[in-house]
């Protein structure tokens, strides 16, 4: 590993960082006002993710985007591993155990797909585009996709699908390219529906009608929509509703805890929360967009796309937008091993930035 | 320095695209919230405040444990709890102590149980298992003083017969602290989780799923309608390899005496009885249990929580002469044909020692040693093999480490040699040590299930099986989850002579030997019978003392096809010829003469 140059200290993003930390300092918050010793358990990861991001501040993304391939391999392998072998919780086979802690490959694995895709797509820049705009990430995401979903773990697999989304498109595909592949995406949905698992194609049914699951995943959209609403307009404070309404709720510190967090806070909060998320994607894209190279703004789009939708499909679930399919809201939710991915998505970006004059 | 790569044509316009996309699904949830917390926030506040919604888990039958033919070992009856939801008991003080005094319980219990949760929770506790009628009958008759708490019918683990098969099923009790602090998204405060043996080998898969109903309640607490009913899902059924028939006769066999039995197939390592003695009285443990019962049980000298088939250590005695036996003809230290004398005494480096019966047989050849079970021959026998060769035999037979039978708690027993001796207890070996090898006593020890295993490869001419409780588990609608294989865990590089040897001894031991009272006519029994000294004996009245040695006996049958091993031990029970082997007879004759002992012995 290099030394790393005196001047590119001077280029750190303190904004993102700044944004960053009020995000994870709330989620200690809560989680820790919700279940005291896993806030203390989130605030060890949280050091964890920090150590993990200053390792990939401190190599240059170029370097980091050639090991991509590797490491998404390695993913794949991973993922394969858990299947076979790894730790089942409530039903899914999600978790690898590796010593004392476990992790769980499918999360710290968005990374390396995200680094994969824009190697790829910034090796193809300045030719003509072609098909191999579109097919070729798709090819490259598949298995990945496949895999996840069959652990299975409906939401990752659905994050997953804007980020490539969004490389493609970032990656200069053709405007007719990306027109049949939506045509395509229609015709493949019956065989996809296949491929789902029994209680996966539940979810999405309970989605299109409440009815079905009165109790399961219906009654905890019913319920963190009640605990949403309860906190109005400025909230019932840190305590305030945690015992009597949050009793109710399932999951209230994992991925149900924005509901937590907008009874305590009311909608000024909420709305606040929203805005901290919205200027991270802000400033994400801005990077993007003022990166040296396109390999860097890829980078920085797929890190920034990456949080962005975690964010959006959470909070969409939480409120009753979306079915319930099962993600953390990134940098909030408890759970090492997505605030560790989330913590890396935004060290890549700020990466990104802080090489955008070398 | 890494190459400037050139942008594409129009990457920013793309970016400003996808921020738009993004864009919208903020404002997206921003409207939300807008609806949810301030045009609606009223509303919400109110459900919120005035919560008459109550969900109540529904608790899913736990998975049926069954015997090989699909009989059950244990299965579920319908039990009454008492449940209160705290949040809806207003003076929950005095209703505990009402409650207390019906139900004849200590109040600090109940009091311990609702400590345990916030005091204004909507989620029930359950506060006592296994309510009587007479108990239903008078909290109904002060229902109106007992606002939150109401009575339900939950699935409760009954036995079909008297006989429990205690140690290798298990219990279940509800989850202890550490137990939801472990699996805090599995288990809720109050559910059932398997304990010990196949309970809690297979918990996971018995449990099943809870299912949920939402209610509408009263001012007191009570259900005035059910909004939603979410089915539980029923637990796993786990088929057992037992054979129910064997097990009730061996635990009918083995009586009131402290000690173990197991009986195994031989050409699978399947697994048909496993009994230990004293047993626990597994229904105590699903209904109500107080801490006095509790501690009677941990405290009890005679240890009924210990399952003596693979967690009890025992020298094995004579039944391990047939590892020497084993080693000595594979070293061919000694042929079939050789003779080596038996007498009554035999005195190595100034030490006497005893054979178990006051008479010299003469020179005796190895098949009529093990007839006899003539101990000064395995002296000299011992000697001429070597400890080195012996144990490396015994580890072979799989003993000196655990089975792998999946019960909580196996221990591995041990094997001595020379290298551990002198590791260990920094101590030379000495001869001596090589002659109680040579019969099984001394540091040696093994499990009763171990035992069983050694004699299955004697039987089944060498192969080590894993023993194999469960053949598979199946949903409660019979999708198969789970198949267990079976597992071949070595193979003894003997000579098949050898083994052929050995079931001709074996056969001559119980036909004419020391193991006469196993016998059972029309079947050709082989077996072993010993007598395990606990530790040497200082004189000659202590050798005298026989009440204090463990009795064994290890045979299979039929001797020509075995298709049963059996493996008595009773502890400190005397000759293992005149309390084991008559035990290993009734166990042989139920098998053998379908004479089943009485499936429901009255309780």
């Amino acid at each position: 590993m290099r030394r790393i140059d005196r001047r590119l200290l001077l280029q750190l993003d303190w904004l993102l960082f700044g944004l960053t930390g009020l995000l994870v300092a709330i989620g200690l918050v809560t989680v820790w006002s919700l279940v005291p010793r896993l806030g203390v358990r989130q605030g060890v990861w949280v050091g964890v993710g920090g150590l993990a991001a200053v390792v990939i501040l401190s190599i240059d993304y170029h370097t980091l985007a050639r090991w991509s391939y590797a490491a998404y391999g390695a993913g794949l392998m991973a993922l394969l591993a858990v299947l076979a072998l790894g730790r089942s919780a409530q039903g899914a086979r999600r978790w690898l155990s590796l010593g004392p802690v476990t992790l769980q490959p499918s999360e710290i694995f968005k990374l390396a797909l995200v680094g994969a895709l824009a190697q790829y797509l910034a090796s193809r820049v300045g030719e003509r585009p072609g098909w191999d705009r579109t097919l070729v990430p798709l090819a490259l995401a598949t298995p990945a996709l496949v895999l996840v979903v069959k652990q299975p773990d409906l939401g990752t697999g659905l994050v997953l699908v804007p980020v490539v989304l969004a490389l493609i498109f970032a990656g200069g595909a053709r405007w007719k390219d990306l027109g049949l592949l939506a045509g395509l995406a229609l015709i493949a949905l019956p065989p996809l529906w296949l491929l789902l698992h029994d209680y996966q194609r539940e979810r999405l049914l309970v989605y299109v009608d409440p009815s079905r699951d009165p109790l399961g995943s219906a009654w905890n959209v019913i319920q963190a929509k009640i605990t949403i609403g309860s906190g109005q307009l400025w909230g019932k404070g840190l305590f305030g509703g945690t015992q009597t309404r949050l009793a109710f709720l399932p999951e209230r510190h994992t991925d149900f805890v924005f509901a937590a967090f907008a009874e305590s806070w009311g909608f000024a909060g909420a709305l606040g929360l929203l805005v901290l998320y919205g200027l991270v994607t802000l400033r994400g894209l801005e990077v993007a967009a003022s990166a040296r190279d396109s390999l860097g703004s890829l980078l920085a789009i797929g890190a920034t796309v990456l949080l962005a939708s975690q964010a959006l499909v959470n909070l969409g679930m939480v409120t009753g937008l979306l079915p319930v399919v099962g993600i953390p809201l990134p940098l909030l939710s408890y759970g090492g091993s997505a605030l560790l991915t989330a913590l890396g998505a935004v060290a890549v970006i700020a990466n990104v930035r802080m090489r955008r004059f070398a | 320095m890494v190459r400037r790569r050139p942008k594409p044509a129009d990457p920013h316009r793309r970016i400003v695209g996808i921020l738009a996309v993004l864009g919208l699904g903020f404002l997206a949830i921003a409207g939300q919230l807008l609806n949810l917390q301030v045009l609606e926030g009223e509303r919400h506040a109110q459900l919120s405040d005035k919560n008459r919604l109550r969900v109540r888990p529904v608790a899913a039958p736990r998975g049926i444990l069954f015997d090989r033919a699909g009989l059950p070992l244990v299965d579920n009856r319908p039990a009454f709890i008492l449940v209160v939801v705290p949040r809806d008991a207003p003076n929950l003080g005095a209703e505990l102590e009402r409650l207390a005094g019906i139900l004849r319980l200590p109040v600090t219990d109940l009091r311990e149980r609702v400590g345990r949760v916030p005091p204004d929770s909507p989620w029930p506790v359950r506060l006592a298992r296994g309510l009587s009628l007479d108990e239903v009958a008078r909290i109904e008759e002060w229902k109106l003083d007992l606002p939150g708490v109401t009575i339900e019918v939950e699935p409760q683990r009954a036995y079909p017969t008297a006989h429990s098969a205690a140690h290798v099923l298990g219990y279940v009790r509800e989850a202890s602290e550490s137990d939801l602090e472990r699996s805090p998204n599995r288990l809720r405060r109050g559910d059932l989780v398997g304990q010990s043996g196949l309970e809690r080998l297979h918990d996971d898969l018995l449990r099943g799923r809870d299912g949920a109903e939402q209610t509408e309640i009263d001012a007191y607490g009570r259900p005035v309608r059910t909004l939603h009913r979410q089915e539980p899902v029923p637990g796993a059924h786990v088929y057992t390899t037992l054979d129910r028939r064997i097990q009730y006769a061996a635990e009918e066999a083995l009586g009131d005496r402290p000690g173990a039995i197991v009986v195994l197939d031989p050409t699978n390592g399947d697994v048909l009885a496993l009994v230990s003695h004293p047993a626990f009285p597994v229904e105590r443990f699903s209904g109500p249990l107080d801490k006095a019962t509790w501690l009677a049980l941990v405290e009890d000298p005679t240890r009924p929580l210990l399952n003596r088939a693979v967690q009890g250590v025992y020298p094995p005695g004579s039944p391990f002469k047939v590892v020497v036996a084993t080693a000595a003809l594979q070293a061919q230290v000694i042929t079939p044909f050789d003779r080596l004398p038996c007498p009554q005494t035999w005195t190595l480096g100034g030490r006497v020692y005893h054979n178990w019966e006051d008479r010299d047989r003469g020179p005796l050849t190895l098949h009529e040693a093990l007839k006899w079970s003539c101990n000064t021959f395995f002296y000299q026998l011992a000697l001429r093999v070597g400890p080195e060769r012996i144990s490396r035999t015994a580890r072979a037979f799989g003993l000196g480490r655990v089975t792998g039978s999946g019960l909580a708690g196996e221990v591995g027993g041990l094997v001595p040699t020379p290298q551990w001796k002198r590791r260990t207890q920094r101590d030379r070996w000495h001869p001596g040590d090589t002659v109680s090898l040579g019969i099984g006593q001394g540091l040696l020890t093994t499990t009763p299930l171990q035992i069983a295993r050694m004699m299955a490869a004697v039987a089944n001419g060498g192969t080590l099986w894993k023993p194999r409780l469960v053949e598979r588990v199946e949903s409660s609608d019979g999708q198969l989850l789970q198949r267990e294989p079976e597992v071949a865990q070595g193979h003894l590089d003997v000579a098949p002579v050898v083994f052929d040897f050995l079931h001709s001894a074996l056969v001559a031991a119980v036909e004419e030997g020391s193991g006469k009272a196993a016998r059972v006519p029309g079947v050709a029994i082989a077996g072993k019978t010993g007598t395990a000294q606990t530790h040497d004996f200082r004189d000659e009245a202590d050798r005298k003392r026989r009440d204090r040695d463990h009795a064994w006996f290890a045979g299979f049958a039929p001797a020509e096809n075995p298709r049963y091993v059996v493996v008595v031990l009773a502890e400190r029970a005397g000759f293992g010829g005149q309390v084991a082997a008559p035990i290993a007879r009734e166990v042989f004759k139920a098998i053998f003469l379908e004479k089943v002992a009485s499936a429901g012995r009255p309780s």
